[in-house]
């Protein structure tokens, strides 16, 4: 009698390790990591096919500031030139290299709409108008997408990290994944100097 | 030495235990409002025949279209934006038919002089960002700059209703009701993980209440436990039958040969019965979802991913 309970202890009890070793939530939250990043890649792309429509509008607008369209072309080549491959996922060197490529066709994107405010005939132009719109919603895309990766990133690095499942992923080499981390943490803590006199609006 | 040895580990305990809700309450981001209705003003702006009238043209347009269009007005969306707001009150409320998504949020911050239209995934065809623009820039703003908030509200919300219908969207379920009430017993639920779950509960206990109730009771109580299970986790009485027998029947014809052996009814047998229970049914409880209650409510669908438009006045 002692013996069949002792047997129906062990029994559940490993029944209740495999289901406890977190290898079915390892595959699980692999996957979910991986559709998390085709989104965020997905976003990115879609900005980036934005891109030459924006320009292509602003170009219509006689006498706009060069240096300021070169950037955003130069950042979209650089950041369209990037492969990307499953395999980003697992390097992070080379996830830094795109997410810092993206940051910079972020920023270079952003400066173009500020510029373009001083041209009111560009304000006007319902295209350019809806072109904005566009790009707005892909920024935002682009920020839900980065978010549910981040934290589909989080819930597979603190299975990978604690215990007992950790040793599962030590079994089966499962590494923690990279996630987003803001590029210009140095430039963000830093108060914004602000200047008025330089900024004279265009006619 | 000792003592204060433990009075280190419990004042620790304390300071852990008093500083986690402060992290939480700290991260300072506006609480989602309750979804108590399709139209929700915090800031006293409308009169009641408005949003009496706004309630109205919402609820026909889920009636005959099964979208599910919620209006909100804050004060403010401090300290985050209003494209952020919106995305997390719109995944918090999941608005908009379970296996559509067909949700559309309308957030006014009143105080901010900001608008935005937050679009579900599903409905992104039917009103893009552009579209929402429009709507906004051309319904909206005039009416919010002359302080016509209703108004400007029921101009938008008919253009929405407009875009939607021109959308092939599912029929809304005949009766109105069918669509609200949110499904708890297949919601969340995972139908492979209770199979597996009583395949190996059955082969583990199905020996041992043959051998302590002997065989007849045992698969009796075997079966009856399993269906008992079954019908509490999934409220069907046909899976709940079905599976009461096929463990009836397993306990009765492969439950083991020695079962006639042992058919003593020990303390310990008794005690491991209450404990088997009592794992599974620690187990299985979490399982399930809690559901929202109120007139209105939310299909549970949506999924915003950050489409739509903003605008201010």
């Amino acid at each position: 009698m002692i013996q069949r309970i002792f047997a129906l202890l062990t029994a559940l009890l490993a029944l209740s390790a495999l289901t406890g070793c977190g290898y079915n939530d390892f595959q699980r939250l692999d996957e979910q990591s991986k559709a998390a990043w085709s989104e965020v890649l997905n976003q990115y792309q879609r900005r980036a096919d934005l891109v030459p429509n924006i320009v292509a509008t602003v170009k219509g607008e006689a006498n706009f500031e060069q240096e300021t369209l070169t950037r955003v072309v130069e950042a979209r080549a650089k950041a369209t030139s990037i492969q990307v491959t499953p395999e980003t996922l697992n390097n992070p060197e080379a996830f830094n290299k795109f997410q810092q490529a993206q940051g910079e066709l972020s920023g270079a994107l952003s400066r173009l709409m500020v510029v373009s405010e001083r041209y009111p005939t560009l304000q006007a132009n319902q295209g350019f108008r809806d072109l904005r719109v566009t790009l707005e919603g892909t920024e935002n895309r682009i920020t839900v997408a980065r978010n549910r990766y981040i934290q589909t990133v989080q819930e597979y690095n603190v299975l990978a990290r604690s215990f007992p499942t950790n040793l599962t992923a030590i079994a089966f080499s499962y590494a923690p994944k990279p996630s987003f981390t803001v590029a210009n943490e140095a430039q963000i803590s830093a108060p914004p100097t602000v200047d008025f006199s330089a900024s004279k609006p265009k006619p | 030495m000792h003592l204060a040895l433990i009075y280190k580990a419990l004042i620790a305990i304390l300071l852990i235990a008093l500083a986690t809700p402060w992290a939480h309450a700290d991260d300072g981001l506006l609480p989602v409002p309750a979804l108590t209705g399709p139209v929700i003003d915090q800031t006293g702006t409308l009169s009641a025949s408005d949003k009496a009238a706004l309630e109205t043209q919402l609820q026909t347009l889920e009636q005959t279209r099964g979208a599910q269009v919620v209006v909100l007005m804050v004060p403010t969306t401090a300290p985050e934006d209003i494209a952020s707001f919106a995305n997390r009150v719109g995944n918090t409320w999941k608005i908009g038919r379970r296996d559509v998504g067909d949700g559309v949020l309308v957030i006014v911050a009143k105080n901010d002089r900001k608008m935005r239209i937050e679009v579900a995934k599903a409905l992104e065809g039917a009103i893009p960002d552009i579209a929402a623009a429009r709507i906004i820039d051309g319904a909206m703003k005039p009416r919010f700059q002359q302080s016509d908030y209703a108004g400007g509200l029921r101009d938008a919300v008919i253009q929405l209703s407009a875009r939607i219908a021109g959308e092939a969207l599912p029929a809304p379920a005949s009766s109105g009701n069918a669509a609200h009430s949110p499904d708890t017993s297949r919601d969340g639920f995972d139908w492979t993980d209770l199979a597996v779950f009583l395949f190996f509960g059955v082969m583990v206990a199905g020996p041992l209440a043959r051998s302590i109730f002997g065989s007849r009771l045992g698969g009796l109580l075997m079966g009856g436990g399993v269906g008992l299970l079954a019908f509490v986790v999934t409220s069907s009485l046909i899976v709940a039958g079905g599976a009461g027998l096929l463990a009836l029947l397993y306990t009765w014809i492969f439950g083991g040969t020695g079962g006639g052996s042992s058919r003593r009814r020990g303390r310990g047998g008794a005690a491991v019965g209450g404990w088997g229970a009592g794992v599974g049914g620690g187990g299985w409880s979490g399982g399930g979802s809690s559901s929202d209650s109120g007139g209105f409510s939310s299909g549970g669908g949506g999924d915003f991913g950050g489409g739509g438009a903003s605008g201010d006045w």
